[in-house]
């Protein structure tokens, strides 16, 4: 009997469920936008677009849904799917959602921008990428740590869109990798995953810093030196070797029960 | 179909949870696995389930090495007392969901079963009492058809009506549809009339493994007059022992041949076969 491939209804399954969350998610983000334009209109100032509000709390909601992944391992496998069938499932599944979650913000951003230039509301320009370069490390580590690479929607759509997907997806890998390592092994190796995590994250905003031509802070930024194009590669690869991270901490795992 | 288990071991630090287990069950029947609490049931049914590897030794299901195996994990189905306090799907949602990944799931059958458990279609799982829990397990697995099917002491909390319908209903269905069905129990009394054959697992070994007439036949316990009885049962294995004044009551473990026991009753000695559920309460008692 020819077996068929389980791997792509994994994929499907993980997608349409974390789809359903990512709408509940954009959903709840809007109303709050809402009431934040209206607030801001009252008062007469400048009002925080809705692209700007899921740049920052997109992250958070993608590295709880990361770190929520792994809970589908005891599901696939008690129904006979193998953890390979998972991983690669899951894998697809999270590529889709980190893809999926820019293009709805920038639709619902764009129908946003369309209304506000109606009324002849103005929205406050985003001065995230501003960041404080002094020689307070502390500082530039925080820094390096909570804020990610930039790029205005309305400078270059597709570029806006791309930057979000890969700040997002980095946030879902890590979510991803640290709550393998905890149901793997214990929670000091979990806390030394969640370094290993932010570490990674950070190395991604200075890679990607580099190739946008921004300011670079952090550890990370001796990396200046780097052509734009070998950064992004670095980015990749960070990507590709926390993806690996996950599939060899998983590979073999003993599920609980 | 061929479940075969050599030389597997299963360590936890250094502790070992499965000593030294080699056993084979070939053909569609219903096995009773017994064992005390720690025997090392659910260590041996989650390596048969995938759910890990074994330390040392291997096990096969048709010859080949479940763990990581696509086609033989789509075979065997694990159903253990789950915790569902976070299930928030309702019966019917987590039925479609399982079917999804079961080549030989029934729907109409689980559908049968849903309303037989009498089960609420649009609660939430998580509601669900701990039994009813038990039930949505029972209907999982009697539906999923998988050829090789493991029931883990999955009637926790079931009340005796619904515990009942659960042994008839799998009666039934083994009928229609045999597969390999292990049932690992506490409840040895209640479900021995369901076994085909029984393994006794103890302290992380194989303590027997027989068709369940043979190990029947295999008990007996004698009574009478004390001196009568020592002497019968002086070179047998003695597993348990009574005493009342004169009287004396002795089980033993061995088969007894048909001289023996027509020697015994002219001696005026009184035999008794012994139930399932001694002979696991005795065997386990003198292993520990």
């Amino acid at each position: 009997m020819k077996q068929t491939r389980i791997f792509p209804k994994v994929a499907l399954d993980m997608f349409v469920i974390q789809l359903v969350w990512t709408g509940g998610f954009l959903g709840i983000m809007f109303l709050i936008n809402i009431v934040k334009l209206i607030i801001a209109g009252v008062q007469g100032n400048e009002v925080e677009g809705y692209f700007n509000t899921i740049f920052i709390t997109g992250n958070i909601y993608m590295l709880i849904i990361g770190l929520l992944s792994i809970h589908f391992l005891s599901h696939y496998v008690g129904n006979g799917v193998t953890r390979k069938d998972y991983f690669i499932g899951s894998f697809l599944a999270s590529i889709g959602i980190a893809i999926i979650l820019p293009i709805f913000t920038i639709i619902i951003s764009s129908l946003e921008k369309f209304v506000l230039n109606l009324a002849s509301i103005s929205t406050k320009v985003q001065s995230i990428n501003e960041v404080d370069i002094d020689d307070n490390i502390i500082g530039d580590i925080v820094q390096s740590i909570i804020i990610s690479p930039y790029v205005d929607p309305q400078d270059n759509w597709i570029m806006a869109i791309s930057v979000l997907a890969l700040n997002l997806y980095i946030y879902y890998l890590i979510g991803w990798l640290i709550s393998s390592s905890f149901y793997r092994f214990d929670v000091m190796a979990g806390i030394g995953f969640i370094l290993i995590a932010l570490n990674f994250k950070m190395l991604k905003d200075t890679l990607l810093r580099i190739s946008l031509e921004l300011p670079v802070p952090g550890w990370f930024s001796w990396l200046d030196f780097l052509p734009s194009g070998m950064a992004l590669i670095g980015v990749l690869l960070i990507i590709v070797v926390t993806v690996w991270f996950i599939r060899l901490l998983t590979k073999r795992i003993a599920i609980k029960m | 179909m061929n479940v075969k288990a050599e030389k597997v071991q299963l360590k936890y630090g250094k502790d070992f949870a499965l000593k030294d287990i080699s056993f084979e069950l070939s053909g569609e029947k219903i096995y009773g696995l017994l064992g005390r609490n720690g025997a090392g049931k659910t260590s041996l049914l989650s390596i048969l389930a995938s759910f890990r590897e074994p330390s040392s030794g291997t096990i096969t299901i048709n010859g080949e090495i479940p763990f990581e195996n696509a086609k033989v994990m789509q075979q065997v189905a694990f159903l253990y007392n789950k915790d569902y306090k976070e299930e928030s799907d309702n019966v019917i949602d987590m039925l479609e969901d399982i079917q999804r990944y079961r080549p030989n799931f029934d729907k109409n059958y689980a559908e049968y079963l849903v309303d037989r458990f009498k089960l609420d279609r649009k609660k939430p799982i998580k509601k669900f009492s701990k039994g009813m829990q038990s039930s949505l397990n029972v209907i999982m697995g009697l539906a999923s058809r998988a050829p090789v099917t493991i029931f883990d002491e999955v009637y926790l909390g079931m009340d005796a009506p619904s515990r009942d319908i659960f042994y008839r209903e799998l009666l039934e269905d083994q009928g229609k549809h045999p597969r390999i069905i292990i049932l690992s129990t506490h409840l040895v009394s209640e479900m021995d009339y369901l076994f085909d054959e029984v393994m006794i697992i103890n302290q992380g070994t194989i303590l027997l493994h027989e068709e369940i007439d043979t190990l029947l036949a295999k008990g007996a316990t004698i009574t009478g007059n004390a001196d009568l009885v020592n002497d019968f049962t002086s070179n047998k294995k003695q597993i348990n022992m009574q005493e009342l004044g004169t009287a004396k009551s002795v089980t033993i473990y061995g088969e007894l041949s048909d001289d023996e026991r027509e020697a015994a009753l002219e001696s005026g000695l009184d035999l008794a076969p012994v139930s399932l559920h001694e002979l696991f309460i005795h065997l386990t008692e003198e292993e520990n």
